[in-house]
């Protein structure tokens, strides 16, 4: 199955919770790998910690392999490759934990039928391999999106199952920028239609994540006075009216995640150690990206509504 | 000078044994060309030769730079319905001229490569069997992976494979000799989690049935690595007895009746088969790979009658 991450702006925390849901995912027992599709700001490294790929790679990353200079593009094992000891060994009962990292000082490039092919090509290999592949594009419209909905019209592509989950965070900006950039002008269901997909199945296969949400019912929250209170309570409510006049509520919200200190300070991945030893992450967060793995393959919650 | 190829092995992706019309539509990857087949014993069919036109650096152990010029032969098959190969190689011979002639000449000879300059057999043999090629060099292994990818992108398949498995990739060489009553031989390592590495010394007459050699071999090193890997990731894996084989039926299913070492293999090369089966002995892991899954079984079905009689 192909997931693909996007966003509406940068900074919603897509990178760090798609690679938590996928870490959690290859807890799971699935054979997963990740693809920096990221082309302007390939970090991916950093959050899995792997210390030769902070900012990307300079061995053959997916940059060089859809510009056509390397055969196939580099592959690193997280369970060997991470510099983090929590993920230096692979879990008994755990999946394979693939990183397909971006090379350093790469940027965006316009999509050629070349690339879109050679993507494609990418695709239908990890299918052969990894139970989930996650794609984690650039914000917003980008050349990145553009190719991948290309890439998966393909014909060859058609039986593959392919996914999209659209990160924002639950302010007003941003849920009329994810609105406008699955629903807009040159939005992600325009782009597709355009290169051959079905409006309505496209629609069908996209959900909508919310991040570093503040839950106004959240314990955490005692310290608040009760003024503060009562208007997070309206804004919160203003902002679901919002969100499903503009197709971005709760029909097709796949998963909330909470603010998070650890994840606002630094992108990385919660072990379980963060959560029950260290306890510098919260439960919460963990449950949620143990129930968004589940539910990135559990076929009852992408039913059509 | 020498002869040197790349078998990439993988699982069909499809959900069960893809029958024989299929098969010949999807192994038809040059019009006008017949896809080839035999039935015993086992379906295998093999995809009309390929070429592609090469002029780049042959990799050289000693990092020298050797021009080679010429055409690789590759061609994809697919065995017991199930298991889809893809594999590349050409012939390694010293150019007469010092300069690249046109290419009519070249394709009158095809899956030969041209080497200009001055180039030592020995050397490119060492650099193409090294783990790591330098960038710039011929990728036979690109040549095989799309002849493979050709087979796996067709629309005939389905796409829903029983499982998911990594490729695996054979690198081969052969050197030639000349002595008279010298039997071939041949060395296996397995270089990477998925690439090995064959080093053969065949009677030069024989050197033209190494190819289908080497994707028999490439077939059961895969059959073995998956087997390995399915049960691994099975028998450790959490849940009871019951679970944990039901886990491994895909491997029952698909995997356990391929095993045929050396069925299609030519008479003169069946020396390197016996070698590789005393040491490292692949059939001898396989053997005692499906005792230890059909014992799991026979464990599985007791606890089930000692529960329904208890």
């Amino acid at each position: 199955m192909l997931i693909f991450a996007t966003s509406d702006k940068g900074g919603t925390g897509r990178s760090v919770t798609s690679s938590n849901i996928l870490y959690r995912s290859a807890l799971q027992g699935s054979d997963v790998c990740y693809l920096d599709f990221d082309f302007g700001s390939p970090t991916s490294g950093a959050i899995f910690n792997i210390p030769t790929t902070l900012h990307g790679t300079t061995q053959g990353g997916l940059h060089s392999y859809l510009h056509g200079m390397v055969a196939d593009p580099q592959r690193l094992e997280i369970w060997q490759e991470s510099d983090r000891s929590s993920l230096r060994s692979r879990p008994p009962g755990a999946g394979r934990l693939v990183l397909l990292p971006g090379d350093s000082g790469g940027g965006e490039f316009p999509i050629t039928k070349e690339n879109t092919e050679r993507c494609a090509r990418l695709f239908l290999h990890l299918e052969e391999e990894f139970d989930l592949c996650l794609v984690d594009l650039s914000a917003g419209r980008s050349y990145a999106t553009e190719m991948v909905l290309a890439a998966t019209a393909n014909e060859a592509l058609r039986n593959i199952r392919t996914r999209w989950l659209v990160f924002h965070r639950w302010t007003r900006q941003h849920v009329l920028a994810a609105s406008g950039l699955v629903y807009g002008e040159r939005g992600i269901l325009h782009t597709g239609e355009n290169h051959g997909h079905d409006r309505e199945e496209l629609a069908n296969s996209l959900r909508f994540v919310r991040t570093a949400v503040v839950n106004p019912d959240s314990p955490e929250l005692e310290g608040l006075r009760p003024a503060q209170i009562a208007w997070l309570r309206d804004v919160d409510r203003d902002l679901s009216e919002l969100a499903s006049s503009r197709k971005v509520g709760r029909t097709l919200l796949l998963g909330s995640i909470p603010l998070d200190p650890v994840l606002q300070w630094r992108e990385q991945l919660i072990s379980d150690n963060d959560v029950w030893s260290r306890r510098i992450a919260n439960r919460e967060t963990l449950e949620q990206f143990d129930s968004l793995a589940k539910k990135i393959v559990d076929d009852a919650a992408w039913e059509t509504l | 000078m020498l002869t040197f190829g790349e078998v990439h092995t993988g699982l069909l992706q499809n959900s069960t044994s893809l029958p024989w019309d299929a098969t010949a539509e999807v192994l038809n990857l040059l019009v006008g060309e017949q896809v080839r087949r035999s039935e015993r014993p086992m379906a295998y069919a093999v995809s009309p030769n390929l070429l592609t036109s090469v002029d780049c650096r042959l990799p050289a152990a000693s990092g020298k730079v050797i021009r080679g010029v010429g055409t690789v032969v590759s061609r994809a098959s697919i065995t017991g319905g199930h298991v889809a190969q893809g594999s590349g190689h050409a012939v390694v011979v010293k150019s007469t001229a010092n300069r690249r002639l046109s290419w009519s000449h070249y394709l009158t000879r095809p899956g030969t490569i041209e080497a200009i300059g001055k180039a030592v057999g020995g050397d490119i043999a060492r650099g193409f069997a090294g783990a790591s090629q330098p960038m710039g060099t011929l990728d036979l292994g690109a040549i095989s992976g799309r002849t493979l990818d050709a087979v796996q992108r067709s629309t005939r398949l389905d796409r829903h494979p029983p499982f998911r498995t990594q490729r695996t990739h054979m690198r081969w060489v052969v050197t030639p000799t000349d002595e008279p009553g010298v039997e071939a031989t041949g060395t296996f390592r397995v270089a990477t989690p998925t690439l090995r590495v064959l080093e053969l010394v065949v009677p030069r007459e024989h050197v033209g049935a190494i190819v289908d050699l080497c994707e028999d071999l490439a077939l059961h090193d895969w059959l073995l690595t998956t087997l390995l890997a399915l049960m691994e990731s099975s028998l450790t894996g959490p849940g009871t007895r019951a679970q944990r084989i039901a886990r491994l039926r895909p491997a029952i299913d698909t995997l356990l009746h391929l095993w045929m070492p050396a069925a299609r293999v030519d008479e003169a090369v069946q020396p390197v088969w016996q070698s590789l089966e005393r040491r490292p002995g692949f059939t001898r892991q396989w053997e005692a790979s499906v005792s230890r899954i059909r014992d799991q079984m026979t464990l599985g079905t007791l606890a089930l009658l000692e529960s329904a009689t208890a």
